[in-house]
Parts: structure tokens; sequence; C-alpha cells
């Protein structure tokens, strides 16, 4: 369904105030949403990492607005060289995340707001972001929505999706479409295109044994992720089972898990859905499903939620 | 309805930009909008009005709005984007957009820009459908001095046709066979009332708004400085470009006809974010010669 803005939507769009944090690369521009007088305070502020800052279909502008008229503060905003920012814009690559927009937005909102403790969500890129916050502030955050990142170097993802889902056919059907063909122009689609090829033509040699040292996170991602452990904050990693990116977070949860003491399990909760996540926000209905499960997650953490979560 | 601005300064410890957002109001709801001030003088100038094209093409296109307004600034031509009602940050509902909303917000965001800029005139930009906002703005706006258009759409009906043609070209490209034509997806809009467009949703309402529309009808009475910047991979002007560029010169407007040859997705937002370095020193060059 199409979102319908309520009463309490729009006083929380009215309440929002610009603001531009200065960033080790250029000024970020985002919008802080303070949370509604009449709802009982959560104490947290939720940053919503995102690029746009409202995303296709506002999802996050909602969201926002939402967690707000709960008693959530909420703060979205651009990157540098994206949206408003200041900056120059590079490609997004999630094993190279802006840890320091991320970091000097929480430690803006500190110092200029006063809030205190964060929740953190992203996907994909938007996750390997604020996951690597906690490098410097794991103090300070409570929570992390992780959804549908690679937590490989992403040609390292495209062999374990060729590896694990490609084959002749596939490849049979991809050579059929013309619009395969346009994309050659590029080099980064050659270089894909010859790494399905390369690893599609071993597959029948492979004996099903391992060679070499396997995969492995990348780096940013292990560091990050040895920092989330060690602080005290819940994470929710969210993906779908069709999503390339699981691939690479399954390799991945088989190496780091089984070294995780017993109290960091139980502070993290892996969930995956049938079909795709990564790509659901193409899909109204996918989206919302996303949104909505997240943004319950999310409401657990307000002290006065029904079966909240003591903080961990 | 237009009412006074919401005056909240921006939260900022000291910082590089000169540049303010803010929120302001049309309709009784909040919009949001960055004004760039002219960085030097330059005596009588007149403000650039930004207007952003529909649904996620006003993600797509962000980073030339953005470029461009700081282009204008440096040349002493203060600029203002907005989002519209129902987008990016501003408050309202996407079902209830329609084309006289959005030349509505487009008018109130104008009068903002004149009063923050202490502008007589107003040089309107339009991208895509915002073209068409901008056209149909400037008629009505006092002190209308200049339209630039950016890829301009002649004819909604086709536009709203070619972003449904899109969705089933991108089902073909993930390997599924469409189960349905464009003419199928306008009756189920009709029937339902919406249709999903790689995540959002295209409102009954609004493609009924643009029944009948047309840029050039828009442009009737339109005689003053315009540049109209082609954005698509061919060598020559396309025909509904050419054709319009030669009806506003026959009434006696100055029409600087430019091309990039650049063919963004309009409906997908690209990494890195899509910045035509080109769009802008074309827009900038045409502001300096003009404002």
């Amino acid at each position: 369904m199409p979102w319908r803005e309520a009463a309490a939507d729009l006083a929380r769009a009215r309440a929002e105030r610009p603001v531009i944090v200065p960033g080790p690369d250029g000024d970020l521009f985002g919008i802080f949403t303070p949370p509604a007088p009449e709802a009982p305070p959560a104490e947290r502020c939720v940053v919503l990492f995102t690029r746009p800052r409202s995303h296709r279909n506002r999802m996050w502008v909602e969201g926002a607005r939402r967690l707000a008229a709960r008693g959530f503060s909420a703060f979205r905003f651009d990157y540098h060289g994206n949206g408003d920012s200041g900056g120059e814009p590079g490609r997004l690559d999630p094993n190279r995340p802006y840890r320091g927009d991320a970091v000097a937005v929480l430690r803006h909102l500190r110092r200029e707001l006063g809030v205190g403790r964060f929740v953190l969500y992203g996907s994909c890129f938007d996750a390997a972001t604020a996951l690597s916050a906690f490098a410097e502030e794991a103090d300070a955050i409570d929570a992390l929505a992780f959804v549908a990142a690679p937590v490989m170097e992403l040609d390292e993802v495209v062999r374990l999706e060729a590896d694990d889902r490609k084959d002749w056919a596939h490849l049979w059907r991809a050579v059929r479409k013309p619009d395969n063909w346009r994309a050659l122009g590029s080099l980064e689609r050659w270089k894909y295109m010859a790494t399905v090829f390369e690893r599609v033509a071993r597959h029948p040699f492979r004996d099903g044994a391992a060679s070499g040292p396997g995969p492995q996170p990348s780096r940013a991602f292990a560091d990050h992720f040895g920092s989330l452990a060690r602080s005290r904050a819940r994470a929710l990693f969210l993906y779908g089972e069709d999503d390339p990116e699981y691939l690479s977070f399954r390799a991945t949860q088989t190496l780091l898990w089984p070294g995780l003491p017993a109290e960091v399990r139980a502070r993290f909760e892996v969930v995956v859905w049938p079909g795709l996540v990564h790509d659901g926000t193409l899909e109204m209905e996918r989206q919302r499903e996303i949104f909505e499960f997240v943004a319950g997650w999310i409401e657990r953490h307000h002290p006065a939620a029904e079966g909240a979560w003591t903080s961990a | 309805m237009t009412s006074p601005a919401t005056e909240f300064p921006a939260i900022s410890t000291p910082r590089t930009t000169a540049e303010v957002p803010f929120f302001f109001e049309s309709a009784d709801r909040p919009l949001y909008g960055v004004f760039h001030p002219a960085a030097i003088d330059r005596a009588g100038a007149p403000v650039v009005v930004h207007c952003h094209s529909l649904g996620v093409e006003l993600l797509t296109n962000y980073r030339n709005d953005v470029m461009a307004a700081r282009a204008a600034a440096r040349l002493g031509v203060p600029a203002l984007r907005h989002h519209a009602r129902g987008h990016g940050d501003s408050a309202g509902d996407f079902v209830d957009v329609t084309f006289e909303t959005l030349v509505e917000d487009a008018l109130a965001a104008a009068a903002e820009a004149r009063r923050r800029a202490g502008a007589g005139r107003v040089i309107w930009l339009g991208t895509r459908l915002g073209a068409l906002v901008a056209a149909e703005a400037a008629r009505r706006a006092p002190g209308s001095a200049g339209l630039a258009l950016w890829e301009p759409v002649h004819a909604p009906a086709d536009y709203v046709r070619g972003t449904l043609r899109g969705v089933l070209f991108s089902r073909v490209a993930r390997g599924e066979r469409p189960e349905e034509t464009v003419d199928d997806m306008i009756a189920r809009l009709e029937r339902d009332g919406r249709v999903d467009v790689h995540g959002y949703f295209l409102h009954r309402p609004l493609v009924r708004s643009l029944d009948g529309r047309d840029l050039s009808a828009a442009l009737e009475h339109w005689s003053g400085p315009t540049l109209l910047v082609q954005i698509q991979r061919r060598p020559r002007l396309a025909a509904p470009h050419a054709a319009l560029a030669a009806t506003l010169e026959r009434r006696g407007a100055r029409v600087t006809a430019a091309l990039v040859h650049e063919e963004p997705g309009w409906q997908f937002v690209s990494n890195p974010a899509w910045q035509s370095a080109e769009l802008v020193r074309l827009t900038a060059e045409w502001l300096d010669a003009v404002a």
C-alpha cells in the first residue's frame, strides 16, 4: 500500500530541522527529526544511512517520522559527494565505507544536539558504513540493523556467485540478451563476464574440495565486525537467500561465528528470507516488508516497548 | 496557498558552505529547499528556481541540480532548489501529487526565492517533467525572465508510456518474460489506481492530471530567453526538441539549443551519482549570458 501521511507524521515533518555536519571530506547535509513530545522518550537517535537520504519512494523519510512519532529521534543525511552535501563523488564500494562521514555525524549529533545513544540502520554500502562507526564510537551505539551487504571484496562475491549459482545454461541465456552485449562496452562488465565464464568453465573439473584458502571476509568487514563483537550492541543481519551478497555473508558466518563467545552470539540475530532483499527496494511490496521488519526490530529498543530489550 | 516560511536555522557549527537548507510552506505543508546565495555581487541578478522531475528522477538528476545551483551562485546568480510535496524531504503524500500541485509548489518556491534573494526576476530551470512544470509556472509567475529546459518532456502521455516500457525492459533484462504490455499496465493503473515503477508507485490522479498537457501549448505565449538541452546519445537534436526550438524562435525567443551526449538511466540512481560537467557548464554559460 502507498504510504499515507498521518497527522502524527505531518507533525514530525513540521518539527524537522536541517543540520549541516562538517565532515572530513565536505559538509554533510542532513535532516534531524526530533521525537514527538507526547511519546514516551526512547532516548535514542536512529541514524538512517542511505543514498540519497530519502531514497526512492521516500521510505527513509517515512521511517524517520514514524520512529520519531514513537519517541525516537532520527537523522538521515547525504554522504560527501552525494545529494546536497559537499565534497567529491566517488564510486561507493561496501568494502571501503565512509567511516569518516559516519563518525562525524555521530559526534556532531552528540555535541550539537545532546544525543547520547544511537541505533544505526543501513543496507549494502550503507550497512557497511554504519558498521564502520563501531571502530570509533562503539560505546555510544546500542544496535545495528545490517541489511544485505556484501562482506567480501566484490570480485570475490562475483566468484562465489558464479561457483554457486551459474552454469552453462545461465551463460547461454546471458549471451542471447542484447543488453548484455551492449554492457560489454564497460571494462567492469568485461571483467565480470570473464570471471563468470572462467568459474563456470571450471565447474566440471571441481571435485567439491576447496582450492586455496577459501573465501575470506574483506579486511574492512573483519575489522569493523570485530569492533561490533567487542561492543555491547545488538545486531540484526537481514539477507535474502537469493542475494549474491548472502553467499558472502554465509561463507563469512562459518568462519567468524564459531569463534564468538556465546554472549556475543546471543546479541546477534541473523534472518534470511526467501527471495531477494538486496534488490527489494525496487519492488514496492518487498520494500515495505523489509522496512516494516527492521523498524519493528528497532522499536524493540524503546524502553517502553512491549517485549523491549534491556540495554545489552 | 503560500504561507510564510518556517524559519528554522540550520543546526551547524562553523562550516565552509554558504548554502542554506530550510523548510518553507506551500498549501500548509512544509517543503524542503536549499537556497544558494550569490557568491559575488551582480546588480539586478535574477534568481534561478529549479523544478525537479517526477519520483525517482528527482534523485537521478540530483547532483546536476546541486552543481548547477552552485555554479550559478559563483556567477552572482542566486538559486533555490526545492522538493515538491510528496517528494524528498518535504511533507505530503506522493499519491496526492498532481500536475497542479507541482506547479503550486514551484510558485511557492519562486516566491520564497525572490524574498530571500531580493530579486525581481526569476529564471526557471526544469528537468524532464519538471520542464513542463517550469513552463507552466513561468506562464503564471510575474517576472519570469528565462527558461532552461533539461531534456524536456513534450507530451506527458508519451512520458508515462516510456516509463512503463522501461519497467517491462528491466523485467526482460532480468530474464523474465513480461506478462503484460504497456497498454495492460495503463489499464491496471486505471483499474487499481497505481502501478509499481521500480520501487515507487505511479498514481492515477497524477497521470490523469497530465492528460492533454503539452509543453508547446504551455509555452504558447513565451518569448523569453530559453536554453534547451538535449541529454541523449544521438548526434542531432531530436525532432520534438527541434520543433519546439523553431516554434519559440519564430515567436521571437532567443533559443540556445545544446547537446549533452550522455544517456542516464533516468529511473535508476547510478554509482557514483550521475554528475554531468558538460550540462552544468552549458547551463552556467547560458545563465551568465542572460542573467
